[in-house]
């Protein structure tokens, strides 16, 4: 056997521990913490699951969008309409959703990444004001100004998930599923062409990769994640405004995984927590929170680019260095 | 694949009067070039004669401005560079282009992906491990990232992926530089493994003891003129040659 060959199992390994140690923790929190508290935990999952679609388009594939809390709007719509005005039911809605957003996630990719690295990171920009504007105006779908109400709570036949202590169980497991969903990606043949993509995309073409189409794969997994959020998000509010699904909170989303580093879905989860929590104990502090924002980016980019994650990483590097070169002294 | 193209004797890679401009320079002024299977062919000449822009060409990175490039007798000039590489062209880098930010098994991996997806056929263990020991690299724990490989083992590392791939041709643009001798000899183990599976390979290389040594015929390229084709020793008895390339500029380089 080749060193280093042996990848771990999937369900033993390491990720798969962390990931279940997390989880198992998070399932006790409804013990602890407020409702409010339950909600504003409700919500930062929900965020998580759309820092995951960063994850995959900037940590894996290397490109940057601005555009993913459209894409969560979109699968928020979408879920309130195919409820209310089609009638279908919750679990039909929701897969609706995941689906229709990657789908069109897909198309728009397709057109979109004609344009490469900062243009197409341009060209999300006016992806994201032209969702808003749309969120905004047209009344047939997305209520306009006045929004869309009245969205019932998730239900599997005849359990419904209506309080917020359930909703939270809902969320939990689907940020489970995916952060497992992530690994099986990482470890694919799909996840490798996404990383050849973003470390040397020349190369990855003269390796069989089609950029244009392996990107537009991303966008679309993107495009999935942030519509289940989405959907979860419609589930959970139960009321959709377009002014929460802004370029704000797409800036948002990129400064959470920048915060926790781009390696790994922990890092994701790292950053969201932190800024949603930030987000509540500073809230008297709300005029000078665009400040703390905005020194703390900086401070971040010049101290530790890599994110949280990529520090400890660092750190455990240096520790295992000097433990062999101890043992080496011995 | 491999046998068909071999019983119909056809040539691997063939280039038809191919011409590259840039703008008033010329970098390829009809070059016809015909690789056989399991040849290793040398492409010489003085530092910008055009060598990488010829396996640029050939891979579809720049389109030609004339000419027309056939492999195994298809006609591949207007494919994009990512077809072409699934049709069994695979290339490595005057400097290395890795994933830099995976460790070294995800980079073997990718070699690998490209030929289950092409030949629907997997890679067994024991032909990964014949090219790591080629390459000297068997002893290298693969969980590591690429970036803690020296330059000379990122170059190795870079054939083993192409080889792992099983291409009917690599293009190899000047594998030696920067490396030393020892590591030299490792190129031409894995050449030689490359050779027995019946890949033809397409040499840039600067280092005139590796190209004379090793190659089976050798073109000779000034300022993006193809002066000659012919076996090591015709090249290096040629007035022309010697006089445009092997006694000017690669004295001072060698
Ligand atoms: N993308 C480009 N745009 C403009 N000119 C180019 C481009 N690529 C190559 N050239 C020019 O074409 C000529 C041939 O360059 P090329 O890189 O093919 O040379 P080379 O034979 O590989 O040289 P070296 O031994 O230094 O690698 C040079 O004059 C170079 O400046
Ligand atoms: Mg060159």
């Amino acid at each position: 056997m080749m060193k280093g060959t042996r990848k771990g199992n999937l369900i033993t390994g390491r990720y798969m521990i962390t990931l279940t140690c997390i989880t198992i923790a998070g399932c006790f929190l409804p013990l602890v913490l407020s409702s409010y508290m339950l909600r504003v935990m409700n919500i930062a999952l929900i965020s998580y699951m759309c820092v995951l679609s960063v994850y995959v388009l900037l940590g894996m594939c290397g490109q940057n969008s601005f555009a993913q809390a459209g894409f969560w709007g979109v699968g928020a719509y979408i879920t309130a309409n195919c409820l209310l005005k089609l009638n279908l039911g919750p679990i039909v809605s929701m897969i609706i959703a995941i689906a229709g957003t990657a789908l069109f996630a897909f198309v728009l990719g397709f057109a979109f990444f004609r344009l490469k690295q900062y243009y197409f990171t341009f060209a999300t920009i006016g992806l994201m004001t032209i969702f808003n504007g749309l969120f905004m105006n047209w009344k047939e779908v997305t209520g306009g100004a006045l929004g869309i109400s009245g969205i019932p709570p998730f239900a599997i036949f005849s359990f419904e998930f209506s309080n917020e202590t359930s909703k939270f169980f809902l969320i939990i497991f689907c940020a489970f599923v995916v952060t497992f969903l992530m690994k099986i990606l990482f470890n694919s043949s799909l996840g490798r062409q996404f990383m050849a993509i973003r470390d040397n995309e020349l190369a990855a073409g003269c390796m069989g990769i089609n950029p244009l189409l392996t990107k537009s794969k991303a966008f679309a997994i993107g495009g999935a994640l942030c519509g289940l959020g989405g959907a979860l998000y419609a589930y959970l509010s139960g009321y959709l405004s377009f002014q929460v699904f802004t370029y704000n909170q797409s800036t948002m989303y990129l400064i959470m995984i920048m915060l926790g580093g781009t390696i790994n879905p922990i890092g994701a989860l790292i950053g969201t927590m932190i800024i949603s929590l930030l987000q509540e104990f500073v809230r008297p502090l709300q005029n000078y929170m665009q400040l703390i924002y905005g020194v703390g980016i900086m401070l971040l980019m010049i101290v530790q680019p890599e994110g949280i994650l990529g520090g400890i990483k660092a750190l455990y590097g240096k520790y295992n260095e000097r433990k062999t070169l101890r043992r080496s002294e011995a | 694949m491999e046998n068909t193209m071999k019983e119909r004797h056809l040539d691997v890679l063939k280039l038809e009067h191919v011409s590259k401009n840039f703008g008033g320079v010329v970098a390829a002024d009809d070059i016809c070039i015909e690789i056989n299977p399991g040849e290793i062919f040398g492409l010489i000449g003085p530092n910008g004669a055009g060598k990488t822009t010829i396996l640029n060409i050939i891979m579809g990175i720049y389109d030609a401005d004339k000419g027309n490039i056939y492999l195994g007798g298809t006609d591949i000039t207007k494919l994009p560079t990512y077809k072409r590489a699934r049709m069994g062209i695979a290339r490595t880098f005057q400097h290395p282009r890795l994933l830099t930010r995976c460790d070294i098994l995800t980079n073997i991996q990718m070699g690998i992906d490209l030929t289950k997806r092409t030949q629907k056929q997997n890679v067994d263990e024991s032909e990964l491990r014949e090219l790591l020991e080629a390459a000297n690299l068997q002893d290298v724990d693969l969980s590591l990232s690429v970036g803690q490989l020296s330059y000379g083992q990122q170059k190795l590392l870079e054939i083993v992926r192409a080889v792992l791939s099983h291409p009917y041709i690599m293009l190899v643009d000047e594998p030696a530089a920067g490396l030393n001798h020892r590591e030299m000899d490792y190129i031409v183990a894995l050449f030689n493994i490359a050779v027995k599976k019946g890949i033809a390979v397409l040499l840039i290389e600067h280092a005139m003891d590796l190209v004379m040594g090793i190659c089976d015929r050798i073109t000779v390229l000034n300022f993006g003129k193809q002066i000659m084709t012919g076996t090591p020793d015709e090249v290096q008895n040629n007035d022309e040659v010697i006089a445009a390339y092997l006694g000017g500029s690669a004295n001072a380089e060698d």
